[in-house]
């Protein structure tokens, strides 16, 4: 299994940990990822769409070109955003074609449209495998309750993350992840809806109440913390909760897992290795549970 | 069949708690949730409120919740709902103030938001034969979202409305989105004013709810962002929503990738002394934790000079 790694803007700014937690995890699997360090941001569906999918076609063009067949990602945010315009480069080549000819020609590039776009949760489901994963478990994680937060980019839209019936099983791989290495699942309603992160600067009071709805409604539910393949997600969650919880009148202390970080406390590593001490919420309750089970 | 309905009771006007009264009918096999409503009302209870019109899935007005999925129920079929027990709670829609019973206030929820942006078109002087005309192709980019027919669905599903009932929502956007890309319109600027806000066009997180929740594949979502774009494109958006824009492009063209550092600062705003007093904490603790290298350096890109290169050219074809 050999990936192109897209990084992503956050993995390599605002949560250095992810990027850590994710060469470890990949590392211990075996799922050989090449960094992509020529390529640039996708947008994050902030950039309007006739300045990102070009640039987004450069980074496939540069991924063909090293000889992959799928680019991996960290991020739900990049993996929705990339999967978009990857969708509309394959079903409309007239389309992307005049992208190549008109921003990739005068660097030598041209994207062929023979990538997939994957998150490294789809990939550890459809790729790596789940069984096999449970049996790389070196400490399972028996009575850590743990609440599942996707990031829209991996629910929504069905034409990118569920586009045939095949696909239909990603929409609970974390809660079937959860269970796989151990833990207990608390399920939440509020697991698949928005964190508030993008309109964090639009809106702030708006963002911070739904960070305060769904991290509440885990701690409510009695989870010790939150996964989530999302760092954008983690940015508002974890980076913004104490803010939230504050605006809501409550407390909550809810840490939030990256999904590498996850995956890596059941593969064995120690919450340092993982690089769990960067976190804003103190990661000392999924600490004291785990120690437990060392 | 016989099922037993457990149907969301409140009575106007009243503090008193909602409660359920439930109801056993006998209904055919293929009956509709609206069936056994109107069976409920015919034969035991008259004073239970809910709405109907079309009764075949067009109009939205009869939309309620069953066993917690939201449905029109005139279309939906009792018996996809009784597989595992022969009971259907029947709930009101989500997120807004119930009148009685089934029935919510659609008024503040949606139409006072519509009533916002001039839902009408403000065109240019008929011809001397009182039409505009205009070539098919001029309007296909809007046939999709005229097929709106305000359902609501997409409200219902909105993930932003929940916490903040004054945001527009995208129904709303929807009629906004029908008139500014109608090329007959006047004045799309002023459309766009009212469109974004204050909590409008740009408080929208872009979750795909609205679009999935769609029964007319209009994907409302998709397009709110479109209008975004546009609103790019022209210049004409609030502050913050520029800053924030302006600083994450800026940024992208530097360096390839973002500059998270200062985008928080630029977004804020320059001269925001209380916005940017506001950062000091979150950096502060932020640094505390190890979250950004100290002193921050925010890296570039080798392929810098090329994505440069490539927006450029993008931003002067869009001009």
């Amino acid at each position: 299994m050999k990936y192109a790694f897209y990084t992503g803007c956050v993995s390599r700014g605002g949560c250095p940990e992810l990027y850590t937690s994710a060469n470890k995890v990949a590392g211990r699997l075996g799922i050989e990822m090449e960094e992509m360090k020529d390529v640039a941001c996708n947008g994050a569906g902030v950039l309007p769409q006739y300045l990102s999918d070009p640039i987004n076609a450069r980074t496939f063009a540069k991924a063909e070109r090293m000889g992959h067949k799928s680019l991996m990602t960290i991020c739900s945010t990049c993996t929705g955003v990339m999967g978009a315009a990857n969708m509309r480069f394959k079903d409309d080549p007239a389309y992307r074609e005049k992208i190549n000819k008109e921003y990739l020609a005068d660097e030598g590039l041209e994207y062929k449209g023979s990538l997939e776009v994957k998150h490294l949760l789809w990939v550890l489901f459809e790729d790596y495998g789940i069984d096999k994963l449970k049996g790389e478990v070196k400490r399972p994680l028996t009575g850590l309750r743990v609440s599942p937060f996707y990031g829209c980019f991996m629910r929504r839209p069905a034409e990118v993350v569920t586009p045939t019936k095949e696909y239909a099983g990603r929409k609970s791989y974390l809660e079937n992840l959860i269970s796989a290495v151990g833990a207990e699942l608390t399920d939440i309603a509020g697991k698949g809806k928005c964190c508030g992160f993008p309109i964090l600067t639009a809106n702030e009071a708006n963002s911070l109440a739904m960070t305060a709805k769904h991290t509440g409604e885990a701690r409510e539910k009695g989870a010790h913390c939150m996964v989530t393949p999302c760092p954008l997600c983690h940015l508002n969650l974890d980076g913004n909760q104490d803010r939230a919880a504050k605006q809501a009148g409550s407390e909550i202390d809810l840490p939030i897992l990256h999904l590498p970080q996850f995956v890596g406390l059941a593969l064995g590593f120690t919450p340092e290795e993982l690089e769990l001490k960067r976190h804003i919420v103190s990661t000392k309750e999924v600490e004291t549970q785990v120690n437990m089970l060392a | 069949m016989q099922v037993t309905f457990k149907v969301y009771r409140k009575e106007p006007g009243k503090d008193a708690k909602p409660a359920y009264s439930n109801h056993t009918v006998e209904l055919d096999g293929d009956a509709t949730v609206m069936d056994g409503l109107l069976k409920i009302r015919d034969e035991q209870d008259a004073t239970l409120a809910f709405r109907a019109a079309c009764m075949r899935g067009y109009c939205g007005e009869c939309m309620i919740r069953a066993n917690g999925k939201t449905c029109t129920s005139c279309t939906s079929k009792v018996s996809s709902f009784t597989q595992k027990s022969p009971e259907v709670t029947v709930d009101p829609v989500r997120h807004m103030p119930v009148l009685k019973d089934l029935v919510s206030d659609w008024q503040s929820f949606m139409w006072d938001k519509v009533d916002r942006i001039k839902p009408w078109l403000e065109p240019v002087e008929p011809g001397a034969d009182g039409e505009s005309l205009l070539p098919e192709s001029a309007m296909a980019d809007i046939r999709k979202t005229m097929s709106c027919y305000y359902c609501g669905l997409c409200d219902e599903g909105c993930t932003v409305l929940p916490v903040d009932f004054d945001f527009i929502g995208p129904a709303a956007l929807m009629k906004a989105n029908r008139l500014i890309y109608d090329p007959r319109d006047t004045i799309t600027r002023e459309r766009f004013k009212l469109a974004e806000g204050p909590r409008g066009l740009w408080d929208c997180v872009h979750c795909f709810e609205a679009s999935e929740h769609c029964p007319r594949g209009i994907m409302p979502t998709e397009r709110i962002m479109a209008m975004r774009d546009k609103a790019f494109q022209m210049g004409i958006q609030n502050d913050s929503a520029a800053r924030h824009h302006y600083s994450f492009a800026k940024s992208v063209k530097k360096s390839g990738w973002l500059d998270e550092g200062r985008l928080a600062i630029e977004s804020a705003g320059l001269t925001n002394i209380k916005g940017l007093a506001k950062l000091v904490p979150i950096a502060a603790k932020a640094l505390r934790r190890g979250k950004a290298p100290i002193p921050y350096i925010h890296h570039k890109s080798p392929g810098s000079a090329q994505v440069r290169r490539i927006i450029q050219k993008a931003e002067e074809k869009n001009r």
